[in-house]
């Protein structure tokens, strides 16, 4: 009972606590006056939710609810059981099959999320093969974002080269990004690593901004040439090849889609590769992967590449699908966000990461009916994720056994 | 007024307009080092790149126009300036410390066993959540210091100084020495260094991590809320999303003088300020790739001193 | 289980019956601008301008057959990706017309997104020569071009300052470039000497190294030009502080009142491109009287107001939500506004009535008529 009225009083600090914080923002006037009305609307609204949930926290402790959660508990379990002894394809084809009907039962608004979630979990898969499978923190991410679309525009008006054949450029000129921007930091460990990535990419965005020539600077370059496909097609009876340019949204989703799904499999089979187990590796403890004669270096820097192409394949799409790019897509907050996808689903998990995109995509979008409140319901949304679940939403399954493992 | 364009192309051996350019640089390096500071305390005890440390420092911002506009309007101003702006500096800096120890609370401390990632994405979700809080209390538009005198300076032959460029370099250098006397000369700072280097060992000797820590993220939110401040009264406005970018600037400029050093902070934003300015100031197309220099100067130090300049000073232990 | 189906499906049907008596009186517009991130102040004047508007017209009696307008206030944070998804969702949400957007890098594939849906879009602020010359149907601009508002700041130079000299500087903006890119080719037209076109980057606080250099090159003018009122004000009180004694002039994206609340005296004196603002019109009082409790209108609002009072009027006069109908009742509309005399052209674009305004005992005043060559 002390104990319980001890977190009882814990509570009434916080709260009291908040309304301190609250007050100076909403309660001290510029004309001089002091007022506690605001402070107070807001506050026992929140207070209410907090009561509200700790309430619940406390009863879900003390067992209330175990009626209730045992058997779901227990139903989960089960599900995951059978999903663990099942074939993946069981689960694959359905998905597979949704996928790829999605377009015709959904509206343009819906197919238009559904195509950034699928550049995200490009993105995202990307970037997990660095920092879910290398270890490496990198906090300028969408730099090779930003080199894969500028690379498409650049190619698509200048030179009028087709996207799928600019793809593999893209990709290209990626990879070669990465290493430049690899070789020189690759050397620094941890958060010295995040830094120098930070700036690469604020390096990248700045010249882009700047180098008015090339990318025309803060105007963005426009006209930038759809996706198209050539298709047999029957005219006056004759066989010809027709040239059909995709601009419909839904094509767009199968492209993207397309893509999305190369990089799933692509991701999927470096990480139960030699090299992936060399990343794991590096991941897990450097110094004893360099001991067990792992070229440390050489691994980091394809780790970093290798994440580059699914960036700049990504980036040549986005720089299709938007026929405009401008500096402001490749800012330091898509860096972030991208990294938040890939922590926020699991770490080095296939997975968790699409949840991940899925989350932080779709959830703005979500969220668009609180206008003014959209970005700080987000803030926060995200924050209570990690508290809630720390090691991801479906957090990767570890290789082997390692000697902290208990039991 | 001079022949044409003739001053302007003597203007790179002038020593009057180096020495401006100098104060220019200084000013700017002294509110980087002082955002610097608290990221490289926090990061010092807990190996946490602390977004929301930059949303800290906007509030500090906020809470001195806050209590300076109150004071104004009160006519305590008119009586007692320097009284005011002290009793806001000290109002916004509690406020701004119960702020962290909050944040600190709710968002870091259950995930001290986690992986630093997760604390590093819930630290970013906070840094969101709180600039737009800030939106929503304090408004979209720009919030003005109450304060006319900040335009005042002095001339020392053809160089302009004014007021608030030496109040900001007293106040960082005050608060760097104050600092240093905290950290090196009490008990406390001795319980906030040992449990920087080996939270284990800290422990075992009687020093309770969760109070050092709760004070670590005080004292830098203090110095945030000064930073703040400072801001306000020398640009004169503040804005809800002020915090993002000298959040990034300070960040680079605690890794740049050696994570976890105090002294190394200031060097860093110092260095980080004046490689801005010296860059917009002397070479061509300097002011729209300011920043790409001061990236580049990083990486370069970084390069060939790994631990920054000063060298870090952080627990290399896991727990 | 019988009596429980039965009941899903009754309130199905209720619930349909019920949207589709409320889609028959609900006529439907958005607005998107961002309402968050940097640029938030000026995406919620253009919000707000919309809601005005809607109140406005409200209070004329409504659009028959329409018992409610209902706005879709999307956010779209100035940044592409999300102006594209903020467009399709209003695409969606069927809406006859959309205002805005702000940045000319968010109106551009915005517009066209909305164009494919046949959706009307009035941009309040997107300046930029683009936004209208890629002959999209659907696409109106309320404000002035950068080109033409670059010509009276030039003409107020040499005809009314007797300028020889001139530093530029830009933030780096598609707006702020663009106007001081148009700036420097014409003043060397005029044989005005540039001596510098200087760039700071968005979301710098210190300008102090840029305007030692104005300082050092004492100019006749400084022409600042900059994205927004907040950086405006910033770069006038540390000029102030420099000593710098140039004529300054800026233009219409620092013209919002914070800018001498947060300047104060360093404000003073400062000339802005501006559009020509009658304030003893009807047209103005009813913005003003509509705007009112959203505060004091920013550069934006009384644009936005017009873009979408044009918009509902030609609804109004148009009688149905035919896209081709309403762009016939815009194309005839030729009235006075509350920001300018509201005429469209065949592009889309609806001229400029830039002038010069200053500022003046903390409050904007009109100076400087281009066309006359005469102070107001």
């Amino acid at each position: 009972m002390t104990r319980g009225s001890r977190v009882w009083m814990l509570f009434a600090l916080a709260m009291g606590w908040l309304f301190l914080l609250l007050w100076p923002l909403l309660g001290i006037h510029p004309d001089g006056s002091l007022t506690f009305a605001e402070a107070f609307s807001v506050w026992w609204k929140i207070a209410l939710a907090a009561l509200f949930g700790f309430v619940i926290h406390r009863l879900s402790r003390a067992g209330v609810f175990d009626v209730v959660t045992r058997p779901l508990s227990r139903l989960t379990q089960g599900v995951g059981r059978v999903y663990a002894s099942s074939p993946k394809w069981m689960f694959l084809v359905p998905l597979l099959a949704f996928a790829l009907t999605y377009p015709f039962f959904t509206d343009r608004y819906a197919q238009d999320v559904a195509v950034n979630v699928l550049v995200y979990i490009c993105l995202g898969l990307g970037l997990n093969v660095v920092v879910g499978l290398c270890g490496l923190l990198d906090l300028g991410y969408i730099a090779f974002y930003g080199v894969g679309a500028y690379t498409y525009a650049l190619l698509s008006i200048h030179y009028g080269l087709s996207f799928w054949l600019s793809l593999p450029v893209c990709a290209a000129l990626a990879a070669v990004a990465g290493c430049l921007i690899g070789y020189p930091t690759l050397r620094m460990r941890g958060d010295y690593l995040a830094i120098v990535t930070l700036g690469f990419g604020e390096i990248v965005r700045i010249v882009i901004n700047n180098w008015m020539s090339l990318t025309n600077g803060p105007n963005g370059i426009l006209g930038i040439a759809p996706p198209s496909i050539i298709v047999p097609a029957m005219k006056d009876g004759v066989l010809v090849m027709e040239t059909v340019v995709m601009r419909q949204l839904s094509y767009m989703y199968y492209i993207i889609l397309g893509l999305a799904v190369f990089t799933v499999v692509a991701v999927r089979r470096l990480n139960f590769s030699r090299i992936g187990r060399a990343w794991e590796a590096i991941r897990e403890d450097e110094t004893a992967a360099e001991l067990m004669g792992v070229n440390t270096f050489r691994f980091k820097l394809l780790a970093y590449a290798m994440g580059a192409v699914f960036g700049g394949l990504a980036g040549a799409f986005f720089a299709a699908r938007m026929r405009f790019v401008s500096p402001e897509s490749f800012t330091f907050i898509e860096s972030a966000m991208v990294l938040a996808m890939v922590v926020l689903g699991g770490l080095g998990s296939i997975p968790g990461v699409i949840l991940g995109a899925l989350a932080l995509v779709a959830l703005p979008e979500v969220f668009r009916q609180f206008e003014l409140y959209r970005m700080l319901v987000f803030g926060g949304v995200m924050a209570v994720m990690m508290l809630v679940r720390p090691e991801g939403l479906w957090p990767a399954a570890r290789m082997g056994k390692r000697s902290d493992d208990e039991g | 007024m001079a022949e044409g364009g003739g001053c302007q192309g003597h203007k790179a051996e002038r020593m009057d307009y180096f020495l401006q350019q100098m104060i220019n640089g200084l000013t700017l390096g002294g509110v980087y080092a002082l955002v610097a500071l608290g990221y490289t305390m926090v990061y010092g005890i807990i190996q946490l790149i602390n977004f929301a440390h930059g949303e800290i420092f906007a509030a500090g911002g906020y809470l001195g126009v806050i209590f300076l506009s109150f004071l104004t309007a009160n006519g305590f101003m008119e009586t007692h300036p320097g009284l005011g702006i002290g009793l806001s500096l000290v109002l916004s800096m509690g406020y701004c410390a119960m702020l962290a120890m909050a944040v600190e609370k709710v968002a870091y401390k259950p995930l001290r066993q986690s992986s630093r990632l997760a604390v590093l994405l819930s630290a970013l979700g906070m840094s969101i959540f709180l600039q737009n809080g800030l939106m929503l209390t304090q408004g979209v538009y720009d919030k003005a210091y109450p304060t006319e005198f900040t335009h005042g300076g002095f001339d020392l032959g053809a160089i302009r100084v004014s007021y608030m460029q030496i109040g900001i370099l007293a106040v960082t250098a005050i608060l760097l020495v104050a600092l240093n006397a905290l950290v090196f000369r009490t008990r406390m700072g001795k319980a906030m260094r040992a449990t920087a280097q080996d939270k284990v060992m800290s422990a075992l000797v009687g020093i309770s991590a969760n109070r050092v820590i709760s004070l670590t993220f005080a004292i830098g939110a203090c110095l945030a809320a000064a930073a703040g401040i400072m801001v306000g009264l020398y640009y004169g406005s503040v804005r809800y999303d002020m915090g993002f970018v000298p959040g990034i600037k300070a960040f680079a400029a605690a890794v740049l003088g050696g994570i976890g050093n105090i002294t190394g902070a200031m060097v860093g934003g110092l260095i980080i300020g004046m490689v801005e300015i010296m860059a917009a100031a002397y070479l061509p197309m300097g002011g729209q790739y300011k920043d790409v220099f001061a990236f580049v100067i990083l990486i370069g130090v970084l390069y060939f001193m790994p631990t920054g300049i000063m060298g870090e000073n952080v627990d290399d232990t896991r727990v | 289980m019988k009596g429980f189906s039965r009941i899903i499906v009754l309130t199905l049907a209720l619930c349909l019956a019920m949207g589709a008596a409320a889609q028959a009186a609900t006529l439907k517009i958005g607005s998107q601008s961002p309402l968050t991130g940097s640029y938030a102040a000026d995406g919620n004047d253009i919000a707000n301008g919309t809601r005005a508007a809607i109140d406005a017209i409200q209070k004329e009696g409504g659009i028959p057959g329409f018992e409610k307008i209902e706005l879709f206030a999307e956010d779209d944070a100035c940044d592409p990706r999300q102006a594209v998804a903020a467009a399709n969702k209003l695409l969606n949400e069927k809406v006859v017309g959309v205002v805005g957007s702000y940045c000319s890098s968010s109106t551009i594939p915005a517009s066209e997104v909305l164009d494919e849906g046949k959706i009307l879009m009035l941009t309040p602020a997107s300046t930029s020569e683009k936004v209208t010359e890629r002959g999209l149907p659907y696409m109106f601009r309320v404000c002035g071009r950068d080109d033409d508002q670059s010509v009276a700041a030039m003409k107020f130079m040499t005809d009314e300052l007797k300028a020889k000299t001139v530093f530029i500087v830009d933030d780096k903006t598609t707006y702020s470039q663009g106007l001081a890119d148009n700036v420097e080719k014409l003043a060397k037209e005029k044989g005005i000497k540039v001596i510098e076109h200087d760039h700071v980057n968005q979301g710098d606080k210190d300008f102090s190294a840029v305007l030692t250099k104005v300082k050092d090159a004492k100019p006749d003018v400084f022409y600042m030009s900059l994205q927004n009122s907040s950086s405006g004000a910033l770069m006038l009180i540390q000029a102030k502080r420099m000593g710098i004694d140039a004529a300054i002039i800026g233009q219409d994206a620092v013209y919002h009142p914070q800018l001498m609340e947060i300047a104060k005296d360093a404000a003073e004196g400062v000339y802005l491109t501006f559009g020509f603002i009658d304030e003893e019109t009807p047209a103005y009082k009813k913005f003003l009287a509509a705007y009112e409790k959203y505060g004091k209108p920013g550069a934006y609002s009384a644009y936005a107001y017009d873009s979408a009072y044009s918009l509902l009027s030609a609804i109004k006069a148009a009688g149905s939500t035919d896209p081709d109908k309403i762009k016939a009742e815009i194309m005839k509309i030729d009235t006075l506004g509350a920001s300018k005399h509201i005429k469209f052209m065949e592009n889309g674009d609806s001229g400029s009535n830039y002038i010069i305004r200053i500022v003046k005992d903390g409050q904007f005043k009109n100076y400087w008529d281009p066309q006359t060559g005469k102070k107001y």
